[in-house]
């Protein structure tokens, strides 16, 4: 891969370039404290537009998963029924989206495409999707107090999986093609190629972020051999599931959760739609069949085999990633603080506190 | 990476919509026991029948009831039948729109899904199935199946339970087995009435009946009912003798895809819709729920 250079003032060039081919740009925007989110750049907008900011708790996985998506249209006439799929396949792009999160759409490709069945409404939204990375460099505005990207090595820089990336140098910004895509940007003059010593640079200011996160202890390592031989004591998943208020939230704010409900909503006297909604495990109904019958009753089952799926060896392996990729947002919204960082930790201190020796 | 989507690459060949169903027309409704029945059904176009009758015992299709939603059903009828069915109790939205539907209407199936029983595997061995009340209903495939190829397999026996005379599946079913030259069917009722002179007692009591004969080695046990039947029929089939990679049975779990998308049927490190919803009793222990 090859570094370009970029003024900072020609940032937004690339919002405006990417508009003029067709695309709908979304970019992150901020209002007041904390509260930031990703929105459509318009004309009126676009100064807003924010380079620096905590990254927005409703993550861009709404762009190739958005959270209530129309599957099917279904009318009935005359006793006939007609079944049509809707799709959407508008180019969209989306600036500024952060390491943690293109590790969650990787993710979600080899979940929704990597597998026997490809899921064709994800595969419409995802082809038609540019994505351009920024790197966290700003240790007060970008990394938050529950970021851990190091820990899940999603970050601070992305490695893959990017169309364009770009990381703050200070007077300017560093760009690196990771597709053709992006690649056919550097035709426009205000890239520049870069120097040697702008590489080190890079490399200077990543080793120095790298120390300015307040989460590291998130040692995956342990907790994933003890998730996956099934060594963790049903004691401290009840610890953990006493801890959850079943609130849902950790699974709607996740880059990497993948579960869905489908539901037919009425929307014309013989029109139906066929919608599928984001859907959590932390809710009791979640595995309750009709009838009554559930499998899963006390929370604790619940939240074990939330963490079991994101961390047992087994799905690791089938996906490639782990589905957890340390953007801390769970840890962030928990009310009960059993988010992921919290979660490895209470796993490894009380399997390790479990095989304590005693005296002869 | 060969699946990694690269935002210039052209549009892939076209991607099969999975969530798509088809239209059926419902033929002709059959009661079967209290709150069951059997739908015999159709799809309008006939490329599709042919194509959903490549299925395989113990796999299932999802059904879709116009404006209510969309249920997983097993497929009771055998591939080598010439009628498509569904045997579906009501319990539910879906399942009661389905019972309210005449025959005529339009309704919507896809599938089949899921591993189904690998029957060919089975050549060249004795087959015991073993079920309790509408547990019967996926294992009837099978039975059909392996009646079809009788010449495949060894002994074939039967041992099927209701709570009473009236809630025994597929009756017409029962009594060409017990008929049959070819297999081995017994009979049990929890409760009977007078009229009933045949055994009363649990599944399992069937095992030590005089005269029965269950035999151990070169055997596949197909185990299906509720689930307190499921747990005393493995220990007795445990303490016979079988092991537990030769016991198997089919799980149900609440589904809204069937394509191992949704992530309601997961369980342990199994998608029971696309892993299943066949699986050894040994590979049932590891997953580590309730059946």
């Amino acid at each position: 891969m090859k570094a370009r250079m970029l003024e900072r003032a020609d940032v937004l060039k690339i919002v405006d370039l990417l508009r003029q081919q067709g695309y709908e740009v979304f970019a992150p925007f901020s209002g007041r404290g904390r509260d930031t989110w990703f929105d459509l750049v318009t004309d009126e907008n676009r100064e807003r537009i924010q380079v620096h900011l905590p990254n927005p708790y409703y993550a861009p996985k709404r762009f190739v998963l958005p959270h209530i998506e129309r599957l099917l249209k279904i009318q009935r006439s005359d006793g006939e029924i007609r079944i049509e799929p809707t799709y959407r396949e508008r180019k969209r792009a989306i600036f500024g989206i952060r390491s943690c999160d293109l590790a969650g759409i990787w993710h979600l490709d080899r979940f929704y495409l990597g597998r026997d069945f490809r899921d064709v409404y994800y595969e419409k939204r995802r082809q038609n999707l540019f994505l351009m990375n920024l790197v966290c460099t700003d240790p007060e505005r970008d990394i938050g107090e529950e970021c851990f990207c190091p820990c899940a090595d999603t970050g601070p820089a992305a490695r893959d999986h990017f169309d364009l990336q770009l990381l703050d140098l200070g007077d300017e910004f560093m760009a690196v093609a990771g597709t053709p895509a992006g690649e056919a940007l550097f035709s426009q003059p205000m890239f520049k190629p870069g120097t040697q010593a702008q590489v080190e640079k890079r490399h200077a200011i990543l080793g120095e972020v790298r120390k300015r996160f307040k989460t590291t202890t998130s040692w995956f390592p342990a907790t994933v051999r003890y998730v996956s031989q099934g060594t963790i004591l049903e004691k401290t998943w009840e610890e953990i599931g006493n801890r959850c208020l079943e609130c849902g939230g950790c699974t709607y704010v996740c880059p990497a959760c993948t579960c869905f409900t489908v539901s037919d909503r009425q929307v014309g006297p013989d029109e139906i739609e066929r919608v599928r909604i984001w859907d959590s495990c932390a809710l009791s109904g979640f595995t309750r069949m009709a009838g009554g019958f559930n499998p899963r009753r006390a929370v604790h089952d619940r939240r074990n085999r939330r963490f079991f799926r994101k961390l047992a060896h087994y799905f690791i392996q089938r996906e490639l990633s782990m589905a957890c990729v340390g953007c801390g947002r769970c840890a962030a919204v928990c009310h009960g603080d059993v988010g992921m960082p919290s979660v490895v930790e209470m796993i490894r201190r009380a399997t390790a506190a479990n095989d304590k020796l005693e005296p002869v | 990476m060969n699946c990694a989507v690269q935002t210039t690459s052209p549009p892939s060949a076209v991607t099969e919509n999975i969530y798509l169903p088809k239209v059926a027309v419902l033929d002709r409704v059959s009661d079967d026991i209290p709150e069951v029945k059997t739908f015999y059904w159709h799809f309008e176009d006939a490329a599709e029948q042919a194509q959903f009758k490549r299925f395989r015992p113990g796999q299932f299709a999802q059904v879709s009831l116009f404006g209510i939603g969309e249920f997983p059903a097993s497929l009771p009828p055998s591939p080598t039948e010439d009628e498509t069915f569904f045997t579906i109790r009501e319990v539910g939205s879906c399942t009661t729109a389905l019972h309210e539907l005449k025959p005529g209407e339009k309704f919507a199936v896809r599938g089949p899904y899921g591993n189904g029983f690998s029957m060919e595997d089975y050549y060249g061995k004795n087959l015991v199935f073993v079920a309790g009340g509408i547990g019967l209903i996926p294992l009837r495939s099978c039975i059909v199946y392996a009646l079809k190829h009788r010449d495949k397999y060894q002994r074939i026996q039967i041992f099927y339970g209701s709570k009473t005379p009236n809630e025994l599946m597929y009756l017409s079913n029962l009594r060409e087995w017990q008929q049959s030259a070819g297999v081995e069917c017994y009979l049990t009722v929890d409760r009977a009435a007078d009229s009933w002179s045949g055994n009363v007692g649990v599944v399992g009591s069937l095992f030590k009946k005089p005269g029965v004969h269950v035999p151990v080695d070169n055997t596949i046990a197909f185990v299906c009912g509720p689930p307190i039947m499921f747990r005393f029929v493995i220990k007795d089939l445990l303490a016979m003798g079988f092991r537990e990679g030769d016991i198997v049975s089919t799980l149900e779990r609440y589904m809204k895809c069937g394509v191992g998308k949704c992530g309601h049927c997961c369980i342990g490190v199994a998608y029971v819709c696309v892993d299943g919803p066949v699986f050894t009793y040994a590979q049932i222990k590891k997953l580590g729920e309730d059946i």
